[in-house]
């Protein structure tokens, strides 16, 4: 019981890190960037190329990770989402084919097969006799952190509250003086570079294949799906709703279900509560 | 040069124009009123001056040409808008509605933010209400107190009166009074309700079909029955 608490909290927590990002653009854009993958994917090889290739520090691996994080973001921004305005779907499946894309090109630079990453934090402690890593300790207190300095920064900062503008009324935010593409860049910056973070986590919980952007795509368009709302505590909730049920499916039935049950979970609130959880009607 | 200059402005929402060849003259300190029935222009009007619509014309305000500037750039000039429906921020509190308004004049928010409370006493009772729970009297007053928030010159102002209870209609004429009066603002709105707008306004244009049809004082107006005739129509 205590091991299905403390592994539910561990993986929720690394959930709500690779959510937050997608909520993120979500919230403001209404956009579901299906491409979001991709930039835990390349912030996963980042890391491994730059700490485990050219052995440089860890920490200046993770700072390049989200570096390149935040670019990815900014060109994604610039060169998709403000030419194609206001059209989600051709917005949406371009994100898409860029992250197989952007698949293809690792696949040609690190090959196919996957890659073990090694911890950026080496050692176990054990809690109630439950082996955890360092490595996912700091993953969940790190995301801990991270949410909460997000969520002050949008809730006390004038460019926070110009976000949650934007997403609320892009005219009224406008006739304030903000420059709502503006703030769509930054948002969509903060949202690669927190993806890029996420999959230095992620790949290093699992491992680091092409293929891993996949799998934090089905969790985020869970934590959207079932939240209904881009907002960050509704993100951490909602992560530890899935992250949660993942553990007790795991230990319970058996690990090979641990997808399947979030899937379904999905499809049921899209049947029977389309709006999501905290979803809230649009005045 | 007027406050406000508009020069034979055109405006177009893709191909079809909703104003043809408008023009108006907006002096320092005055309150005027843009009269017209749904679908007249007149929102198309204040949005163009906000530079948030496809136009041809030119715009001056305080002998700087604004046509086909950013409306970031029209509002750091001085220009404050109070639009239809009033585009507030539904899950934000009445005072985060108020802040997101100073975000060109941050270093006045604490003066303009008082100077708010004092226009809407209201407002500060209920700051930390989210603005979807209020009436649209109360709205009415965050959407304007908003703008207020920028440290406007010329308030623009759409429809002020509409959907509200007569009372709170005074209400909002006596707000817009004092801020001419007390704060030295030029005001434009638009109103359906044209004798709402002969009480507040000194001047009045008539907007029909975007044209703009008749121009005049309320005095000249009272006397001429082609306002009626215009407003309605016939």
């Amino acid at each position: 019981m205590l091991q299905i608490l403390i592994q539910g909290m561990l993986l929720s927590g690394l959930y709500a890190l690779i959510a937050v990002g997608f909520t993120l653009i979500f919230s403001i854009g209404r956009i579901l960037n299906l491409g979001y993958g991709a930039y835990l994917m390349l912030g996963g090889y980042i890391y491994f190329w730059a700490s485990q290739s050219i052995g440089l520090p860890k920490l200046v691996a993770v700072g390049m990770a989200m570096i390149f994080g935040v670019l990815m973001g900014i060109m994604k921004f610039q060169l998709i989402v403000k030419p194609l305005k206001g059209n989600h779907v051709a917005i949406e499946i371009s994100t898409l084919i860029l992250a197989v894309v952007l698949q293809a090109g690792v696949v040609f630079v690190f090959g196919d097969s996957s890659k073990i990453l090694l911890p950026i934090v080496n050692g176990v402690v054990y809690v109630a006799d439950a082996p955890v890593t360092y490595n996912m300790l700091i993953a969940t207190v790190s995301s801990w952190v991270i949410l909460l300095s997000l969520y002050t920064f949008i809730r006390t900062t004038d460019i926070g509250r110009a976000m949650q503008a934007v997403s609320m009324d892009t005219k009224g935010a406008a006739i304030c003086g903000i420059e709502p593409d503006r703030v769509n860049m930054v948002t969509w910056a903060l949202s690669g570079g927190l993806g890029a973070l996420g999959g230095v986590f992620f790949a290093s919980y699992t491992q680091l294949a092409p293929s891993m952007w996949v799998g934090p795509l089905i969790i985020s368009v869970a934590v959207v799906i079932v939240g209904g709302i881009g907002s960050i505590i509704g993100t951490l909730i909602v992560a530890h709703i899935v992250g949660f049920m993942e553990v007790i499916v795991v230990s319970v039935f058996a690990p090979e279900l641990r997808g399947v049950f979030t899937m379904g979970l999905i499809i049921l609130v899209l049947v029977l509560r389309p709006q999501g959880l905290f979803g809230r009607e649009e005045l | 040069m007027s406050y406000l200059e508009i020069k034979s402005l055109s405006s177009f929402y893709g191909k079809a124009e909703a104003l043809s060849n408008v023009s108006l003259s907006v002096e320092k300190g005055e309150i005027i009123a843009i009269v017209g029935a749904n679908g007249a222009g007149k929102s198309t009007l204040l949005d163009s001056i906000m530079g948030m619509v496809k136009q041809k014309g030119t715009i001056s305000f305080d002998d700087k040409t604004i046509s086909g500037k950013s409306t970031s750039h029209i509002v750091k000039q001085g220009i404050g808008y109070a639009p239809e429906r009033f585009s507030l921020f539904p899950y934000m509190s009445v005072k985060d509605n108020l802040l997101v308004g100073a975000f060109t004049a941050r270093e006045k928010t604490k003066d303009n933010l008082a100077q708010v409370y004092s226009l809407f006493p209201r407002l500060a009772e209920r700051e930390t209400q989210e603005t979807a729970t209020q009436s649209g009297g109360e709205r009415q007053m965050v959407s304007l107190g908003r703008a207020l928030m920028s440290s406007p010159k010329l308030l623009l102002v759409d429809e002020p009166t509409i959907g509200l209870a007569p009372k709170v209609c005074n209400e909002i004429a006596v707000s817009l009074r004092r801020m001419r009066d007390d704060f030295g603002l030029t005001v434009v709105i638009t109103e359906q309700n044209a004798n709402f707008a002969m009480t507040l306004a000194e001047r009045i244009y008539v907007l029909e079909a975007g044209k703009m049809q008749i121009e005049g004082t309320v005095e000249e107006l009272k006397s001429d029955n082609r306002l009626i005739e215009a407003y309605f129509g016939t």
